[in-house]
């Protein structure tokens, strides 16, 4: 755990924080509104103080009730991993702007988190499905998935999943999020 | 007169077909849905596409690339992922913490252990549980062995996409040797399924020591005399250098790690710059080079089966006897929470990010494979070359498909 | 009756069948020669270059397949052992057989013409490579006096007919409906095209030292020590011909037009069956033909490499009498038991008839030896056509060996090296050859 790196980014940061930085083994977790990530990451990657110029990673997360985009960083300033959770997007409608522009290759990652959980990321220039097939509807990824659905309208259908208990998927979200895309 | 609206099929042109186009039999497939792709698949004059996979002799695996071809000139590439698509994370979620590393097994097929790695130590971190240093060492030396295989097996495989035949049949016999060991170790010739939370399967036994020490004894100059075959080749130096050239600023921002970075000339390296597991106690070199090209990936790779080399001596000479599992209950409740643990395979950093709401099951896991990362970089390094590069270009970022399409 | 031929097996009904359909066809033959068999031979007399023509051409098509087969045996044996593996093993004897069943396997194979290819010009171009590689061996010296057809232009004539496979590849590339294979059939034309020309440009110094086209002279003026050879006069000549045989015949690591690694197996992707194997043949025996006229050009041809002492056996066998019965009779009794006995002799747990299969087999192979000897010594066409064939797989060898070390060059490489490094240095072994012989004279 590095205390330094948490007062430090609770100096330069503490205005777009959206809840306290937690330090937990080797790393460091600061939460921020989607609006300022471009903003952050920037800072982040720029600012020779802190050096992140590594991303690491990139995942979406659903957590039931919101959706959040994750951001691993990595400085030679610091012992620590640096997850950057961009917090809170809604659902229905979730959106967080791109980092394409600082990393390229993240380009990808934002492409399958769209692909696994609807995540729209503006500014990527190549936002489509990765791993699906084109003209498939549903965010696989997302808690309320429904597996059965999908498998009827498949070449599979029949087969069924343990999943089945769970709720149906929101086709209006899934909708919204096409629309919003295309 | 009447005009026929009916279209000849895309099968037997004598055939014609009333319905309206399908979404997948437009060329392009189906309307543009983004910048990207329009760009992409609008031809310009003279230009062709032609469509390399996914039944393709050598796209390692099951990739489909598109090329738009100016002659025998690429002039712009496609990757088409999703044909080994399996969706471990799903799975993951919705398997207990132990069945959850079987999953991540299969990934990158060639190097499974490092695919085992990641979960493990992300899975050791939400359970706070302190792994012995016996397992440590054990963990360090079968994961070095498999680096060596998969390293040993990428020199022949980029050699058969180069066109040479012969070896890919001398580098299997390394590979050969050590799955064998590792088949002694771990009950499994590739999927080895061998890290456990809180430790390894099972302990050292006598068949893998003395393949080991009899493999140790010779690997060097073995390896060497399957080295001297393309180092010291006119045709495949001329072929290899200066092709696929990446410098490293550009390899950051596309997030490249392991081999292709460090053949940029930037030493990052998993095991030094953010260390796990007992890589700080061990004495080795992280070897780089500045070229940045095809050559370079190559040569650095050969580079680092000398210093797994060197680790694997250590940990024989080091290993601390005691326990080899922590001890814990069958059934793993972690607290909820995050955790998240990278570690430096052969092909980059694989990482995994796991996320624990307090039942048997991870909430999220997130598995980060360096070949998807690498992938995609090949729209980056290859238009400009010819068709003939393509593969030897993807040959040397090493992906493997079951990593990239997870 | 019908019962009886149910019971009869397979090859049986086919015998059954056959003999007495043979039977009368024989005796049909039989009054149709004895009626115009004269007339027959009289016309066959009066057109002898015509019929020779047609038997060398047959005798060529019916000898291409098994050379091919043999080429493409020694291929997967010797990469085998190169790249640590066994290579064929289980069809007739150290698998020597599964070249053969390979030919059976593309001939049993469905023979498909893909939707959209252009059918006519799709079926024709397996057979227009597959001709252009065989009658090249038309005008090839393999011993002295066996010679399909000695034509004064004979060198000029085979790289005629050798350029008329890019027409074939072509029409296979362009007619199969295949990107792949249009790649694959342009690059042959850049590479063969490209190729031909130092290919040509390297034998003209030759052609000037040996004052003809013709191959059986050049062969007749390399003799009898194989310091005559005109790989000793023309080394840098050998060294460009070799390497642009090695191109035209699409050997590693000129074998651009199916390198599999990048388009798949470019003009023939989409063929399959025989058609298959005719460009797989014809591939075998390009790599036979371009070693044999390496051979023919460089190396001495059928010549051996020393004069052999001439020896002339005064015995006339017809002057034996009765005594060449009895000697035919006798002599393996004798020698037999003459073999065996040190067997019998020096070992006394040898059983006696273990000593006499021994000495039956030692005369046989001793008997074999001198009869080759003898027809070494007696017939110059033994001779020469041995000299001949152990040249030409040496450097079969050599292409499979290549085959087996090098990796693939690119095409840019390849068309770079033929116009910037093997073009000119032809050129200047031309002028290097003419000028020397201006300075020296004939």
């Amino acid at each position: 755990m590095d205390r330094v790196l948490k007062r430090r980014l609770k100096e330069r940061f503490g205005d777009v924080l959206t809840g306290p930085i937690r330090q937990r083994h080797d790393e460091t977790e600061m939460r921020i509104a989607a609006r300022d990530v471009q903003d952050v990451m920037r800072a982040l990657h720029d600012d020779p103080t802190f050096d992140f110029r590594f991303l690491s990673d990139l995942a979406g997360v659903d957590t039931g009730s919101h959706m959040q985009a994750v951001y691993h960083l990595w400085s030679a300033t610091t012992a620590d991993w640096l997850r950057v959770v961009a917090d809170d997007l809604d659902r229905a409608r979730p959106r967080v702007p791109s980092v394409t522009f600082l990393w390229k290759g993240a380009e990808w990652m934002e492409r399958e988190a769209y692909d696994m959980f609807g995540i729209v990321f503006e500014g990527n220039r190549d936002l489509r499905r990765i791993y699906m097939p084109p003209d498939y509807e549903s965010f696989p990824l997302r808690k309320d998935f429904y597996l059965a659905d999908d498998a009827a309208r498949s070449p599979g259908a029949g087969v069924r999943h343990m999943e089945q208990s769970h709720a149906p998927h929101n086709a209006t979200a899934d909708a919204l999020v096409r629309k919003t895309n295309a | 007169m009447t005009t026929d609206t009916r279209r000849p099929s895309a099968d037997d042109p004598r055939v014609l077909l009333d319905e309206e186009i399908g979404v997948y039999e437009q060329i392009p497939p189906y309307p543009p849905r983004t910048e990207r792709e329009a760009e992409f698949y609008t031809l310009g004059d003279g230009q062709m596409f032609i469509n390399m996979g996914p039944q393709h002799p050598s796209t390692h695996g099951v990739l489909r690339v598109v090329l738009k071809l100016d002659g025998e000139k690429v002039v712009d590439i496609d990757p088409v992922l999703g044909y080994l698509h399996r969706g471990v994370e799903k799975l993951c979620e919705n398997a207990d913490y132990h069945q959850a590393i079987c999953y991540t097994d299969p990934l990158e097929y060639i190097s499974s252990l490092f695919c085992e790695w990641s979960p493990v130590i992300a899975f050791e971190k939400l359970l706070d549980v302190e792994v012995p240093r016996r397992a440590e060492y054990i963990r360090v030396l079968s994961a070095e062995l498999n680096r060596i295989a998969s390293h040993a097996l990428f020199m022949g495989w980029f050699a058969l996409d180069l066109g040479g035949l012969t070896p890919i049949l001398w580098s299997f016999i390394e590979r050969d040797e050590i799955v064998e060991m590792l088949a002694a170790l771990t009950g499994q010739r590739m999927l080895f399924n061998y890290f456990r939370i809180g430790g390894v399967n099972g302990d050292l036994n006598h068949e893998f020591m003395s393949r080991l020490g009899f493999w140790m004894s010779r690997a060097t100059q073995q390896i060497e005399s399957n080295l001297t075959l393309l180092n010291e080749n006119e045709l495949f130096v001329r072929r290899a250098r200066g092709l696929g050239t990446i410098d490293s600023a550009t390899a950051l921002r596309m997030c490249m790690t392991g081999p292709n970075l460090r053949a940029t000339g930037l030493p990052f390296d998993v095991r030094r710059a953010h260390p796990y597991s007992i890589y700080p106690e061990l004495d080795f070199d992280i070897p780089t080079r500045t070229e940045g090209d095809v050559l370079a990936r190559y040569l650095l790779r050969m580079d680092e089966i000398k210093q797994s080399l060197r680790i694997i001596d250590q940990c024989l000479h080091q290993m601390p006897d005691g326990p080899i599992m922590a001890r814990l209950p069958r059934l793993l409740r972690p607290r909820p929470g995050r955790a998240y643990a990278a570690i430096e395979g052969p092909r980059g950093q694989y990482s995994t990010y796991a996320i624990s709401d307090g039942t048997d099951q991870p909430f999220r896991m997130r598995i980060h494979d360096p070949s998807f990362i690498h992938l995609q970089s090949v729209g980056l390094l290859m238009p400009g070359n010819l068709v003939a590069d393509t593969m030897a270009v993807m040959a040397s970022l090493d992906p493997i498909m079951g990593g990239v399409d997870k | 009756m019908s019962r009886a031929w149910g019971r009869l097996t397979l090859p049986g009904k086919v015998v059954f069948t056959l003999v007495p359909l043979l039977l009368v066809l024989s005796v049909a033959l039989v009054i149709v020669i004895a009626v115009f068999g004269g007339a027959m031979l009289d016309i066959l007399v009066a057109n002898v270059g015509i019929v020779r023509f047609l038997v060398a051409v047959t005798i060529l098509l019916l000898l291409a397949p098994p050379s091919a087969f043999i080429i493409i045996y020694m291929e997967m044996k010797i990469i085998a052992l190169m790249n640590l593996r066994l290579g064929p093993d289980r069809v007739g004897p150290w698998g020597t057989l599964l070249s053969t069943v390979h030919g059976l396997k593309v001939l049993m194979k469905e023979d498909f013409t893909p939707t959209g290819a252009d059918r006519i010009v799709f079926t024709w171009a397996p057979i227009v490579v597959f001709m252009a590689s065989v009658m090249g061996a038309l005008v090839i010296p393999f011993a002295p006096g066996l010679i399909a057809q000695d034509l004064n232009v004979g060198l000029l004539y085979f790289f005629a007919v050798g350029g008329l496979s890019v027409v074939g590849l072509l029409m296979a590339g362009w007619s199969s409906y295949n990107k792949y294979s249009l790649l694959g059939g342009l690059r042959s034309a850049a590479q063969m095209i490209s190729y031909e020309i130092p290919l040509t440009l390297s034998v003209v110094g030759l052609l000037i030292l040996a004052g003809t086209m013709s191959l059986n002279t050049i062969v007749e003026n390399q003799g009898p020590w194989f310091t005559d050879w005109y790989v000793f006069q023309q080394p840098l000549g050998f060294v460009i011909f070799f390497i642009a045989a090695t191109a035209e015949a699409n050997r590693t690591p000129f074998d651009l037009t199916e390198a599999d690694s990048e388009i798949v197996a470019g003009f023939a992707t989409e063929y399959s069956g025989m058609r298959f194997g005719f460009f797989f043949f014809a591939e075998y025996i390009n790599v036979f033909i371009m070693s044999a006229l390496l051979v023919t050009l460089f190396l001495g041809g059928w010549q051996a490499p020393f004069p052999f002492p001439e020896l002339h056996i005064a015995l006339d066998p017809g002057s034996l009498g009765i005594w060449l019965l009895l000697g035919i009779a006798i002599v393996p009794v004798v020698a037999t038991l003459v073999l065996a006995a040190p067997f019998y002799l020096l070992r006394s747990s040898t059983p006696w008839w273990q000593a006499l299969i021994a000495g039956f087999l030692l005369f046989n192979v001793l008997a074999v030896g001198a009869v080759l000897g003898i027809a070494y010594v007696n017939f110059d066409f033994v001779a020469g056509i041995l000299w001949f064939m152990g040249k030409t797989y040496a450097f079969v060898f050599v292409f499979v060996w290549m085959r087996g070390t090098l990796p693939r060059i690119r095409i840019d490489q390849l068309m770079g090296f033929a116009w910037k490094w093997l073009l000119p240095a032809s050129l200047v072994n031309l002028f290097v050859t003419a000028a020397a012989i201006v300075v020296v004279g004939n």
